[in-house]
């Protein structure tokens, strides 16, 4: 058996260890790579950046766990830019598994570290079920849809929400979202009652919504890791997604080596067949 | 970190390293750790919407509040269940139609107005890049945009013009689930990442 049919018949396992130890080697020896900022990730710290301060924004966590590797770097990253421009925040999620918990532990750190007063500069409005009517409903009235906050506290009872009742009071949406529910943020939140929106959504997800930003429904796009690692750096915050980066590129030399190689034996064996 | 937050990231890791097993081979560790998360998920699917939806959402509204004319949309949902018995079956499909017609009533419109004239409208301006108008990638939209079209037009043979057309249509369908390839697995390499940082910094981090 030649080497290339020894490469063709290669049992898949040795290429999982393979990427195994190119995803663990870079804990003990750090790999790191120049991160380059797209136009859209740009596009969305613009329109951040350009909000005024103190203005209401709403954050939402409509997220799985499984997708918190790329999900909540994309979420500290914007806390740390909302919370550094003393906007205050709104977060809520349509996820039942996993959102709201996840909402409160990130943004309670966050908070805790600009010194931020929940209720006053932050509330967590927590889950409701049939994201179609709640996304609908925040429109008219938040307080129909959430009497009260993920605590169990009536809205009424904080501070924040006294001047907010509906999207009109909010300045822009930051979904982070690992599903669909971004289509829904456009085309009933976006379209119909005209708040500009703005999205971190995991890599899979990434190249449908480009149409969005093409068309100017959707406010700047993070995709996956790469979009959070370079939202770290717009905000000047390296953590997670950074570091993950490093390990990303790595494994994308290797896949593409491996994608090399197999394709070279797939045509060396072809061109063997053609000659027997 | 108290002894229940250690418990659970040794569950964690365990479950997680349960998973990755599969790699290796079929076994009952990963058959284990696969019921015991389609279990759990189904569980905690019944109790939220009980309490979300059945409590929060009829029960509190109905007794509390007076809302009586909610025991309409909660009797059509006790028909939905009609499909576990093959005589009341026929029950189940007021719910449905309920469900049908509110969701294409509601779809309709913001379809209309996101997908299908948000795109359009995208479609016929001038592309943008890095707020500069750009031309080429303008030609690139519109020509990828017909010549996809086209090659999803199965009314006439796909011969001459329309042929050529639909070859470039192929050409960026490509290119398209290139893309989607290339993303799929920087997002499928992420999820392992994070599974690594957590069982290298909070599981290993537990025994330090």
């Amino acid at each position: 058996m030649s080497f290339w049919d020894r490469i063709s018949r290669l049992d898949r396992r040795w290429i999982y260890l393979l990427v195994w130890l190119t995803v663990i080697t870079p804990l003990f020896l750090p790999a790191t790579f120049p991160i380059s900022v797209t136009p859209e990730a740009r596009q969305l710290y613009d329109a951040v950046q350009a909000l005024p301060d103190s203005c209401v924004v709403l954050l939402t966590f409509d997220t799985y766990p499984n997708a918190l590797a790329e999900t909540e770097p994309m979420a500290r990253a914007a806390l740390h830019h909302l919370f550094r421009k003393h906007i205050r925040v709104v977060t809520l999620t349509t996820i039942p598994l996993g959102g709201p918990s996840i909402a409160e532990r990130v943004t309670r750190e966050l908070a805790a570290t600009y010194r931020k007063t929940y209720g006053v500069d932050f509330v967590n409005l927590g889950y409701k079920p049939n994201y179609v009517s709640v996304l609908k409903g925040l429109g008219t009235s938040i307080e129909s849809i959430y009497p009260t906050d993920n605590s169990g506290t009536p809205l009424a009872q904080l501070p924040l929400m006294q001047n907010v009742k509906s999207y009109s009071d909010m300045k822009f949406i930051f979904v982070v979202t690992d599903n669909g529910i971004i289509d829904y943020w456009i085309s009933i939140v976006n379209a119909q009652f005209k708040i500009p929106v703005g999205a971190g959504v995991t890599a899979v997800m990434a190249p449908k919504q480009y149409a969005y930003v093409g068309s100017g429904q959707m406010t700047g796009l993070l995709g996956g890791m790469k979009g959070a690692a370079e939202y770290e750096e717009l905000v000047d915050k390296h953590a997670l997604a950074t570091r993950g980066m490093g390990i990303q590129s790595l494994i994308h030399i290797l896949l593409i080596v491996l994608i090399g190689i197999g394709n070279l034996a797939y045509f060396m064996g072809r061109r063997k067949r053609g000659a027997a | 970190m108290s002894g229940w937050e250690v418990f659970q990231i040794w569950l964690g890791a365990f479950l997680t390293v349960a998973i990755f097993s599969f790699m290796y081979k079929d076994n009952p560790l990963y058959k284990a750790a696969e019921h015991i998360f389609a279990g759990i998920t189904a569980g905690y699917y019944v109790a939220l919407y009980l309490d979300t939806v059945v409590y929060q959402q009829l029960w509190v509204p109905v007794t509390h509040n007076g809302r009586v004319w909610l025991i309409i949309p909660g009797i059509l949902g006790i028909f939905m269940f009609g499909r576990l018995w093959p005589k009341l079956t026929w029950l189940a499909r007021f719910g449905l139609a309920f469900i049908m017609g509110t969701t294409a009533g509601v779809f309709l419109a913001s379809e209309l107005h996101g997908n299908v004239l948000g795109q359009m409208s995208g479609t016929m301006q001038i592309q943008q890049v890095a707020g500069q108008p750009n031309y080429v990638l303008t030609a690139l939209v519109v020509i990828g945009l017909l010549a996809t079209l086209i090659y999803f037009y199965f009314s006439k043979p796909h011969t001459g013009v329309l042929g050529v057309t639909a070859s470039v249509g192929i050409w960026f369908i490509m290119v398209s689930f290139g893309a989607h390839f290339g993303y799929t697995v920087m997002g499928r390499v992420s999820l392992l990442i994070g599974r690594v940082y957590f069982l290298y910094n909070d599981w290993i981090g537990t025994m330090r």
